[in-house]
């Protein structure tokens, strides 16, 4: 009896302590809205079929509130371990020396997924030949349009514009036959900028975009940059392109499409859910299409644009493995199918990619096609691969301040050149400021 | 100050006053101090390192043109919040405060939106000033036939954050005032009621003197609130746009310090944003306490 | 004033309050009809006035999906405590600067003042290192200790006394009491409306925090509303703006009814003309 006890106590104790040996993870990331809930479910699918580990997810606010949160709590040594960090803020990320490249933590077993990456987002998210962090939201700009407003302008419903000049060329239609009150939007945001750049084989820094070395000079003031002022202060002035007024305004250019009001806006995919809804809701037929690009060039691709999972340094090596195993599975062939069809965004695993051809599902959702074409048919360079820039969220506003400039009567040369200026400066100043 | 001052122990105020001490040196002054010493360096991250750069920081504020221009929006968006605050909630006041029937409910309607969070308050003026599609514009497309852009407009886009600014305080004013109005003496009104004087005579001659210390507390407060508070409605009215045109000291130091990561410029702004306003209140508390009336 | 003049002027006053009140509360009745839109309807032109159809899902969904109920309450609960403390600790700390003679007055009453500059947002760095120092992070001690002494709360209370005639605190100390008696007896009941005041604009404020709790606070269950009403937003793509606004005006609930319950304070007027 003694012995049954003993040995009853035994195992209760051992189940404690087994309980006790969940290692818990935290995951701190910016998705609010449906994806929480999304997010919620898929981290209790993980913790259920992995019962030594736990994970929580927590809702940081957004993209900034998110990594300020991070940092202040690392300097207090209480870092969660692993965090979102939008894809501009790549270099930011490396300079605060809080976070560690994933690459290194990886189980053995699990090396294989990291070359499974689709090739655009792994380029992006490759830094100096390892991962630094792991994909998972990425999206690309398109182009929607109503096709209804096509028909009624003369347009061809099922071939949207392509270049710069058949944009142009659209316009005069849709005011003619006053189709539309407005013919294009899109935020006033630099990431098409740097998009158009890209599609130009054009860089944005120095340095190879600052993936060889780190750039030390901005290329505000390019012909690439040129030719696409020339043509978005040509619409703007033609009344052809509009926007609110306040700079990255991405539910400001929607509600513009979606009223009707205007007869395009690019955006980002991430939005391909959304806008199949709101058209479907508002009584119009919705197109996709690549992004326009400059006429007489060779589509170069764009880059991938969303956030990456980081992990921070500092925690014992049990529990950054397996923080990787939580970022694998949650990025894995299955999960990503899920992702997909759950919230737009890009399955960025190849095997994802399949497996989705293989149901169907993109011919069973053509709004979805476009941006994966653009996406896969992306060529691999420099250019795609997206530019590291410490301080690239200023720049992004230097960026933005000179395009409205521009528009209220700047002289295209001049405004570069000055915002060119201003760039290198903030680049500078936060060279300074990081250097060991 | 020591009007009233009726009672002689020594030690009871020190007890009275500890509390009050004791947060404010450790969970105010402390971190001011610490935030401003930032100011003398170079940092990175919030603070994860730096280095010692002296006064280059306010060199580079009062060189730089682009900082100049944030300065002097900076006076023209707290002179007009103020001005038109102050008076809207006087006027908006003294009306809530007449007895009508459904005088709560006015009452309530008229100061909700200071309940509200600044955050959706600038979320819900963008949907209703959106040039092409918000209700605004719709409804002068209608009346007058313009359709202003607020927002590409620098200066419309000062209007309206301005606009933006005093419709989330004047609720604020309301409450004081009206808890000033029906703080009055009631026989000094009587008083000039008898003696035949017309409403507007007796609000500025009588009523508006005898509201003079609220006046002065509403004063400094709306101050401090343009000064320091309309941050939400920058960031999601303008982003202090277009290209700076809104760019005020708050929004600047917020998006310096926690987008841009310039940590030490962030904080000697903060430096001479907190100057300023010193000087200011002092200015106030110079020019006002002789003006005003307390009445006994 | 004869009875056809009143009934104008009454009609004058019914006219202005109801334009000022179309202005003024324009944007929540916006906001409503917006909590019962669905996406699509609400960024329809021309605009919807009417009412749409998704309100009862938004309301749920707020309610529900984002667990809007258990962040009001922890709001409430740091709300109510905050209010209580800080006027509890302005009041003592007027009463000491009104009623006392001591040395180096000014000076005290510049130090309190001076605090208004200081507002959270720009000390944000340094105060979150100080309060992790202290072991606060993710307590509620961080969300409520630094907020316990105000010098808006104490430069008002000081307002209110000044206005109160010297008569009666000799009157009191006639009588033979001292300054806590005459504080608790006569003091606070004439500042009644003042508390009231001060209460509403209290509990509006710590409702309304959002950067500073979405720092200190690790665990969702014991975030406060605003960061929860963040939660409903998708900085990322297309937000649901209905469920957004059902939110808002759910978490907007509670301090309108503190103000609603509070209205009868305010309208208190001085005691002090019926009192003789």
């Amino acid at each position: 009896m003694k012995r049954l006890a003993a040995i009853l106590g035994l195992s209760v104790l051992m189940s404690f302590s087994f309980a006790a040996e969940k290692i818990q993870i935290t995951f701190w990331h910016a998705f609010g809205g449906g994806r929480t809930a999304f997010i919620e479910r898929a981290v209790q699918d993980f913790n259920y079929t992995h019962p030594g580990i736990e994970v929580k997810a927590e809702y940081k606010g957004s993209y900034r509130d998110t990594l300020n949160a991070a940092i202040l709590a690392a300097k207090q040594g209480n870092a969660p371990h692993i965090v979102q960090i939008f894809e501009v803020g790549s270099q930011m990320a490396i300079d605060s020396g809080i976070f560690v490249p994933i690459e290194d933590y990886v189980p053995a077993e699990l090396k294989f997924q990291l070359d499974d990456y689709i090739k655009p987002v792994a380029n992006y998210y490759r830094i100096g030949g390892k991962f630094n962090s792991i994909p998972w939201n990425s999206s690309n700009p398109i182009l929607y349009y109503n096709k209804d407003i096509f028909k009624k302008a003369g347009l061809d419903p099922n071939n949207p514009p392509k270049t710069f000049n058949e944009v142009v060329e659209a316009c005069k239609k849709i005011e003619a036959t006053k189709a539309a009150p407005k013919c294009i939007t899109w935020p006033l945001h630099s990431w098409f900028v740097e998009q158009w750049v890209a599609e130009q084989g054009a860089l944005l820094a120095n340095n190879e975009n600052g993936r060889a070395a780190r750039a030390t000079d901005v290329y505000v003031d390019s012909e690439a940059m040129k030719r696409i002022m020339k043509w978005w202060k040509g619409l703007y002035d033609k009344g052809y392109y509009a926007y609110t007024g306040k700079p990255e305004d991405w539910d400001g250019a929607n509600q513009l499409f979606v009223s009707k009001q205007a007869a395009m806006e690019i955006t980002s995919t991430s939005d391909v859910t959304f806008m199949q809804n709101a058209s479907y809701e508002n009584g119009f037929e919705l197109g996709t299409g690549f992004l326009p690009v400059p006429d007489g060039i060779e589509r170069n691709g764009t880059v991938v644009g969303g956030a990456s999972l980081w992990l921070t340094k500092g925690h014992p090596q049990k529990e950054q493995e397996a923080a990787l195993t939580f970022l694998l599975w949650f990025t894995n062939t299955e999960n990503m199918v899920r992702w997909h069809k759950g919230t737009g965004y890009f399955p960025v695993l190849n095997t994802s990619v399949k497996v989705l051809d293989w149901q169907h599902w993109f011919t069973r959702n053509p709004a979805y096609k476009a941006a994966f074409d653009q996406l896969l048919q992306s060529k691999a360079n420099r250019a795609t691969q997206g530019a590291l820039i410490g301080p690239f969220p200023e720049v992004r506003t230097i960026i933005e301040n000179m395009v409205q400039e521009i528009f209220q009567g700047k002289d295209i040369a001049k405004a570069l050149a000055e915002a060119d200026a201003k760039a290198d400066k903030a680049l500078k100043d936060y060279n300074a400021a990081v250097a060991k | 100050m020591d009007t009233h001052a009726a009672y002689k122990s020594r030690w009871l105020p020190w007890v009275l006053l500890a509390p009050t001490f004791v947060i404010l040196l450790a969970f105010l002054y402390y971190p001011t101090f610490e935030t401003f010493k930032l100011s003398l360096y170079r940092v990175a991250f919030l603070g994860l390192s730096k280095k010692f750069v002296g006064l280059a920081n306010y060199k580079e504020l009062f060189t730089n043109p682009d900082y100049l221009h944030i300065f002097w929006n900076t006076a023209v968006f707290a002179f007009f919040v103020v001005l038109f605050s102050m008076a809207a909630g006087l006027a908006l006041s003294v009306l809530a405060n007449q007895k009508v029937s459904g005088w709560r409910v006015y009452r309530l309607l008229l100061i909700w939106p200071y309940a509200l969070s600044p955050a959706v308050a600038g979320v819900i003026f963008l949907f209703l000033f959106n040039e092409q599609s918000g209700i605004v514009n719709y409804l002068l497309s209608i009346t007058l036939g313009i359709t202003p852009g607020w927002l590409t407009n620098p200066k419309l886009a000062m209007a309206l954050i301005i606009f933006a600014a005093v419709w989330k305080n004047v609720g604020y004013n309301v409450v004081f005032y009206i808890a000033g109005l029906q703080n009055l003496p009631g026989e000094v009104l009587e008083a000039a009621l008898i003696d035949g004087a017309s409403s507007w005579q007796r609000f500025w001659k009588i009523t508006f003197p005898l509201l003079s210390p609220m006046t002065f507390f509403l004063l400094i407060i709306n101050t401090i609130y343009a000064f320091f508070e309309a941050f939400p409605f920058v960031d999601l009215l303008t982003k202090g746009g277009p290209s700076d045109a809104t760019n005020i000291l708050i929004f600047n130091i917020y998006r310096d310090g926690f987008e841009y990561y310039k940590t030490g410029m962030a904080a000697a702004q903060s430096v001479i944003l907190f100057v300023a306003v010193v000087f200011l209140t002092i200015m106030q508390f110079r020019l006002g306490e002789s003006r005003v009336h307390y009445g006994s | 004033m004869g009875k056809l003049a009143k009934k104008r002027n009454n009609l004058i006053v019914h006219v202005l309050l109801i334009i000022s009140v179309l202005i003024v509360a324009a944007p929540i009745i916006l906001a409503f009809i917006f909590s019962t839109q669905t996406p699509a309807q609400i960024f329809s032109y021309p605009p919807k006035f009417t009412f749409g159809t998704a309100m009862l899902d938004n309301y749920r969904t707020a309610w529900n999906q984002y667990h809007l109920g258990v962040y009001m309450k922890n709001s409430f609960y740091i709300a109510i405590t905050v209010t209580v403390g800080k006027t509890i600790v302005s009041f003592m700390a007027a009463l000491a600067l009104v009623y006392f003679r001591f040395p180096l007055k000014n000076w005290v009453f510049t130090f309190i003042l001076l605090t208004l500059m200081m507002p959270t947002e720009i000390i944000i760095v340094a105060l979150f290192e100080m309060v992790t120092k202290l072991g606060w992070s993710n307590s509620y001690a961080a969300l409520i200790v630094p907020f316990l002494a105000s010098a808006t709360g104490t430069f008002l209370f000081r307002q209110q006394f000044l206005q109160i005639p010297t008569s009666l605190v000799d009157a009191a100390k006639i009588d033979g009491a001292g300054p806590l008696r005459f504080a608790w007896a006569i003091l606070l009941p004439m500042s009644l409306n003042v508390v009231a005041a001060m209460a509403v604009i209290q509990f509006v404020y710590m409702w309304n925090q959002y950067l500073w709790p979405l720092i200190v606070i690790r665990e969702n269950s014991r975030q406060v509303v605003q960061v929860g009403l963040k939660s409903l937003t998708s900085g990322q793509d297309a937000t649901n703006w209905g469920i957004v606004m059902a939110g808002t005006i759910i978490a907007l609930l509670p301090a309108l009814i503190v103000f609603l319950l509070l209205q009868e304070q305010f309208s208190r007027g001085f005691a002090l003309s019926q009192e003789k």
